[in-house]
């Protein structure tokens, strides 16, 4: 009986397993493999094994080594301000004092779901010499000189306008909190803040470490819930538009995925340092049917 | 603070009630008014995005213009049409309509009364400013639609995010209901395993996927790449089902194993309307990221005009040499279905997404 149940529980993940096998386990193994060769596009019959050298050329290659710490760069920036701009948004939304709540937090939320594109004309209309309201409404009356392009706008507004994911969880959490809590907490003479620091934060930690793993990844060009469709030309991770470069402006494979594996190992190290912090900040609730696996 | 806790607080500094409900009046309206602006700040840019898409190209490239949607001013005097201009006077400033133009004066008409003939105004009338109406154009959305194929390009969308959306239906619910109901051997490292593959960066597996779909599947210039995945289920979108799956109570299920219903029937008949906040929210996810998808599209279709979805196929507009009130209405365009789609399924959309931990 209980192999059967395992057996069918099995044909359930079918679709999964084959799919980590055929789209994740083989490409990553595979693109180890091309690391080790100088597989060019362009002529595939010359390759060969070329040991560590894609390796040893990522670190002679200082555009590779500027890239990669653009790419944190960009982590180091833009997460932290997402975290707590959402945790802050999603604090004034437990207020009960706050009315039309429905349509507030979907008007929140909308940006994140703008296609990348859709962001870049408008804030290339933003940022017009003539037109844009950013040179009109601000810089020209403060006698400032004219903003020209998207340059630096782009990732701002996007990494503003994509707290939505990470606002709606934490809202999600901090609205699961048993009220009990806070009267008990509010009895013993806890202010708000006191309450916010010792309830709240632990209460929807889970929600805050999960929030933090989404933007960990879509900092480093992944997509983790919600796809804004960025082209591999203006990721907002340095390092994946290098590789990408190296992959279609110079067909260079062996050098692009060894590249790739390095970028791998630099996530890897900060996921690891995000999941082996977690035993300090983060309060997995016990699972009643853990027994079960 | 909850009312019980400013109870607490009158009593306390034994103000009277009307001060206390006074007060409580205040600070639900200071709470609901900054939100609000913080509200319109935030969307501001789409705000400009919505006003510069029904402007005209002429009031776009005028910097006098008004911030809002207008019209040059005109007036149609003996058979022709003049611009009316704003011009200072003893008497206030005038809204006259230039008829003859000159160095050091010009003659204007007033065309509140032509019939007082032509006045006469000293001053250069180039440092005069356009008197504008407010009024509304859709020329910038009729000519993106003459320049762009959109119906095709919405039926490669339909296409991309309908399939899609079977894909992920087919698979990732299937799979999160066999890792939150069923005891595998292993099951708690296939678990894991998928909570590892949604950490792994796209472009690790982009190099041999790429070449794998276009060398070895030939399916260059095809849908097929960014269809197919979806049918292997998406290691977020399962997570986040199993996740709400476990918290739909056994008993049900297995009443209904009891009566002889199978694992799949269980699953549609019991599980899944049980389910269904969770299971809209990961098919909206599904449609915004298939709606926007651009990474896939951009390796596979840029070859295929024929084939590219509304979003990809904007690309080109920045070297098509559009304005900017011409790309705003794009934006538009581009976002409209996508953001409707969001404020009718508001009720349900991440309304269930209750996360508790990830390592379990």
């Amino acid at each position: 009986m209980r192999q059967r149940e395992g057996l069918v529980g099995l044909l359930f993940l079918s679709p999964w397993i084959i799919g980590f096998i055929l789209l994740k386990a083989f490409p990553i193994i595979t693109a180890l493999g091309f690391s080790f060769t100088n597989f060019n596009m362009l002529d595939p019959a010359k390759t060969r094994f070329i040991g560590l050298t894609n390796y040893l050329t990522f670190f002679k290659d200082t555009a590779a080594g500027a890239s990669l710490f653009g790419s944190i760069g960009f982590f180091v920036l833009s997460v932290p301000v997402e975290m707590f701009a959402a945790l802050g948004l999603a604090v004034l939304f437990s207020s009960q004092r706050l009315k039309s709540k429905l349509l507030l937090r979907t008007l929140f939320f909308m940006p994140s779901i703008i296609p990348a594109i859709a962001i870049f004309f408008i804030i290339s209309g933003l940022t017009d010499p003539g037109s844009g309201w950013i040179n009109r409404l601000i810089l020209t009356p403060l006698n400032l000189p004219p903003l020209i392009g998207v340059g630096a706008m782009f990732p701002m507004i996007l990494a503003v306008w994509t707290i939505g994911p990470g606002f709606l969880i934490m809202l999600g959490a901090m609205q699961s909190v048993p009220p009990e809590i806070y009267e008990a907490a509010r009895v013993d003479g806890a202010g708000p803040i006191m309450r916010f620091f010792s309830i709240t934060v632990p209460m929807i930690s889970p929600a805050i470490f999960f929030s933090l793993v989404i933007n960990i990844i879509s900092a480093f060009g992944g997509v983790a819930l919600l796809d804004r469709g960025l082209p591999f030309n203006i990721s907002l991770s340095p390092m994946e538009g290098y590789i990408s470069q190296q992959m279609f402006s110079y067909s260079d494979l062996g050098y692009a995925s060894a590249l790739a594996w390095v970028m791998f190992a630099v996530v890897l190290i900060i996921t690891l340092a995000v999941f082996s912090s977690a035993r300090y900040w983060v309060h997995f609730p016990e699972e009643a049917d853990n027994e079960e696996f | 603070m909850k009312n019980s806790s400013l109870r607490g607080l009158r009593r306390f500094f034994n103000v009277s009630a009307l001060t206390f409900r006074l007060w409580d009046f205040t600070g639900t309206a200071i709470l609901n008014f900054f939100i609000w602006i913080a509200v319109l700040l935030y969307l501001s840019p789409l705000t400009y995005m919505a006003i510069t898409a029904l402007k005209t190209k002429d009031q776009l490239s005028d910097v006098t213009s008004p911030i809002y949607p207008a019209v040059m001013e005109k007036f149609t005097y003996q058979g022709s049409v003049y611009d009316v201009y704003n011009v200072p006077t003893d008497e206030g400033v005038k809204q006259w309509a230039l008829i003859n133009k000159y160095r050091t004066y010009s003659e204007f008409i007033d065309p509140a009364n032509p019939g007082a003939g032509l006045i006469r105004w000293d001053g250069s009338w180039r440092i005069l400013q356009d008197t504008y109406r407010p009024s509304i154009t859709f020329a910038n959305f009729k000519n993106l639609w003459q320049s762009i194929d959109y119906p095709n390009k919405l039926r490669n969308t339909f296409i991309v995010v309908g399939l899609g959306e079977l894909g992920m239906f087919l698979s990732s619910i299937a799979v999160a209901y066999g890792f939150s109901r069923f005891r595998i051997p292993g099951g708690r490292f296939l678990f894991f395993l998928l909570i590892a593959t949604i950490m792994i960066p796209d472009s690790i597996t982009l190099v041999p996927t790429f070449v794998i779909y276009t060398r070895v599947l030939g399916w260059n210039g095809s849908f097929l790449p960014l269809i197919v995945p979806s049918f292997f289920g998406n290691a977020i979108y399962i997570f986040l089902l199993r996740q709400n799956f476990k918290t739909i109570p056994r008993d049900l299920d297995e009443a209904a194993m009891l009566d002889g219903a199978g694992p799949l029937r269980t699953l549609i008949s019991i599980i899944l309307p049980q389910a269904v906040p969770a299971v809209v929210t990961v098919g909206l996810l599904q449609f915004f990221n298939a709606w926007n998808e651009m990474r896939m599209s951009s390796l596979f279709l840029g070859t295929r005009q024929d084939l590219q979805t509304i979003s990809f196929s904007a690309q080109a507009f920045v070297t098509f040499g559009f304005t900017p009130e011409v790309l705003q209405a794009s934006a538009i365009m581009l976002m409209a279905i996508p953001v409707v789609v969001l404020f009718l399924s508001q009720r349900y959309f991440m309304q269930d997404m209750i996360v508790t931990g990830i390592e379990k």
